[in-house]
């Protein structure tokens, strides 16, 4: 209760501060997420050449509901792919930088894969964000069938030069009662670690958000669901900002 | 003979590791056979299974003939059978109590496959049918099959205990290599545990347990074998733990986990490497921890014992706290000493009904004494 209050406050006196037309940023602290979660020793060389050349940068997120995002409503525009271009843009200024929407619900691993000619290679990325596991876990693929298509989806990444950030599944203190999400989230971190691979813990960042008390992500009216995803959108892009500017520095 | 107590040991330990890992996230999952070895206590538990069945129901044969054998084995089968229904009614109404999220859109368009409770004849119809398997309930199909399909391996055995082996090897072969497999419904999903791979180890440890009948060992033994089971655990054990203690700090360097830890993921139908890791564990296990070992008779390891011989129920009651556990911890908080005090209160719980058993099982048995014959041999399985 006490913790509530004190977010109210801040949320109210950041408002004018942080407010954008229409639409209210969330407080910076609210999105707010210690940098261990975010650290990484992985470097993301060419897009820090491009960023510093102030050359052009196509960035593909590729991913399933979560990254189409239409749970926030007004389609994709209120997904993260979205708000994580207007975050690059403000900080990057005068470099040309687009993130595009790829994101099709409910497909797993590989099947992501089998449509990475289509939808990521066309395009030639600089950097491709790959959003995954959540259908694997939920329809039970076993982890080695996972982690084959992780590793064989990486290695066609590289193939086409394109450099790799994998985010992780979403965080819901209920949603583990139904999946058991932990041996598909090892598994996704370990492939990184071991192929080297940028991961973004989406899983983490939301649970320190939903543990520190910043977004409640259970008891939520009907009518504020649509406005909580996208305030979890907007946060998730910022931290997939300073997630990539740590990377590509 | 006396009752071997490694036997009762290991699969009471096998428990206790069960039910930790059981619960998501649970810090002392990193303590488990798994830090040690590429398998983990899933092996141990249908290994020790495997044997101790070999030993019960082959001495059952010997004194009664196959009938009554096959009647013993299917009378387990139906308290396993029965079992499972129980806990998947109770896992459904853990879940009926965490569905509401699911309507979130946020995680509805995800997560719309986990739409069973939308179906519920069909749930049921697939968990009587052993084909729906959420996350807790797969290791009891698995032992229901096992089992079901043990009169024959047993009548095997009795013929030439090599013959089931190879039989066996050759399903093990296909499932691995062809990728054969019970079919499931929904489409796609699998059982967790593919009956046709880990019947081998069950296999393995039903010849090893008939050859305490039989007098004749089916396996190769003397010291290079032993030796060879040394160095294989010993390899197995540094690599397994330089990752773990590099999934848990970073700089840490994994030991050859480019070449073999995607090869160590397969549980579903259990890697080679798993079972190789797995055999060589045992023989290395039985190398050191003798039959009269002292340690055995330790009033410490006395908790784990009665665990392991009432292994059914313990295994159920596991099954039901871990999910309560788990309930809690995601439900009020799942801190460090919250899941202390989880794990705590688990093993105590199933120790306490452990002893309970026990107790009941000597008290039923002392004064009257005449349903004794065959009664010790049921319970002891």
């Amino acid at each position: 209760m006490m913790r509530h209050a004190l977010l109210l406050a801040v949320l109210v006196l950041a408002l004018p501060l942080g407010s954008e037309g229409a639409r209210a940023q969330p407080a910076p602290t609210q999105c707010a997420a210690p940098n261990e979660l975010l650290d990484s020793d992985v470097r993301l060389p060419e897009l820090a050449k491009r960023l510093r050349a102030r050359q052009p940068i196509t960035i593909v997120a590729i991913g399933g509901a979560s990254t189409a995002g239409t749970a926030a409503g007004d389609g994709e525009g209120n997904a993260y792919p979205r708000r994580l271009e207007e975050a690059l843009q403000r900080r990057h200024p005068g470099v040309p930088i687009t993130v595009i929407n790829k994101g099709v619900p409910r497909q797993t691993t590989d099947e992501m894969v089998a449509r990475f000619p289509r939808d990521v290679f066309a395009l030639h990325p600089t950097l491709v964000i790959w959003e995954t596991g959540t259908v694997d876990a939920v329809r039970s693929i076993d982890v080695e069938g996972f982690a084959g298509a992780l590793e064989s989806g990486i290695a066609a990444l590289r193939q086409q030069h394109a450099e790799i950030m994998l985010v992780d599944m979403q965080y819901n203190p209920k949603t583990s009662s139904l999946i058991n999400f932990e041996p598909y989230l090892d598994t996704l971190h370990r492939t990184a670690d071991l192929q080297e691979v940028y991961s973004f813990r989406r899983y983490d960042v939301m649970r320190y958000w939903s543990d520190s008390g910043r977004f409640d992500l259970v008891d939520v009216p009907n009518g504020r669901q649509a406005a909580l995803a996208g305030e979890i959108y907007r946060c998730l892009g910022e931290r997939m900002a300073d997630a990539i500017d740590h990377a590509a520095r | 003979m006396a009752r071997d107590l490694r036997l009762d040991f290991f699969r009471g330990l096998s428990l206790f590791l069960i039910f930790i890992d059981h619960i998501p996230e649970n810090l002392l999952a990193y303590g488990t056979f798994h830090a040690i070895a590429f398998s983990d206590a899933a092996e141990v538990f249908i290994f020790i299974s495997g044997f101790t069945a070999a030993l019960v129901y082959g001495k059952s044969l010997e004194e009664h003939g196959p009938l009554f054998a096959t009647a013993q084995i299917y009378r387990r089968v139906w308290q396993l059978y029965v079992a499972h229904v129980f806990l998947f009614v109770l896992f459904t109404a853990e879940v009926s109590y965490s569905m509401l999220v699911v309507r979130n859109p946020m995680y509805a368009d995800e997560m719309g496959v986990v739409d069973f409770l939308e179906t519920p004849h069909l749930a049921i119809i697939r968990a009587l049918l052993l084909v729906f398997q959420p996350t807790y309930l797969d290791i009891l199909p698995l032992y229901i099959v096992l089992l079901a399909a043990f009169p024959f391996i047993l009548l095997l055995l009795r013929k030439q205990p090599l013959l089931p082996l190879a039989l066996s090897l050759v399903l093990y072969v296909f499932a691995l290599g062809r990728g054969w497999a019970p079919k499931t419904l929904p489409e796609g999903q699998s059982w967790f545990f593919n009956p046709l791979g880990w019947q081998f180890l069950f296999v393995i440890g039903a010849a090893a347990g008939y050859s305490r009948i039989s007098g004749w060992w089916p396996f190769p033994r003397g010291k290079w074998f032993t030796y060879l089971a040394l160095l294989v655990t010993a390899v197995f054990a540094a690599a397994s733990l330089s990752w773990t203690i590099h999934w848990l700090y970073d700089p840490f360097p994994p030991f050859l986990a480019k070449q073999l830890w995607t090869h160590t993921l397969d549980k579903t139908d259990l890697a080679p490497l798993r079972l190789v890791s797995f055999l060589a564990l045992a023989v290395t296990t039985v190398h050191f921890v003798k039959r009269d070992s002292r340690f055995l008779h330790t009033r410490w390891v006395r908790p784990l014992i009665v665990c392991g011989q009432h292994s059914l129920y313990i295994f159920c009651l596991s099954i039901v706290l871990s999910v309560l556990g788990h309930f809690i911890l995601a439900e009020f908080n799942d801190g460090i000493p919250m899941q202390g005090a989880v794990n705590f209160c688990g093993f105590a719980g199933m120790i306490a009904v452990a002893y309970l058993l026990e107790w009941f099982k000597n008290a039923n048995r002392r004064p009257p004494g005449t349903r004794a014959a065959t009664q010790p041999a049921i319970a002891s399985e």
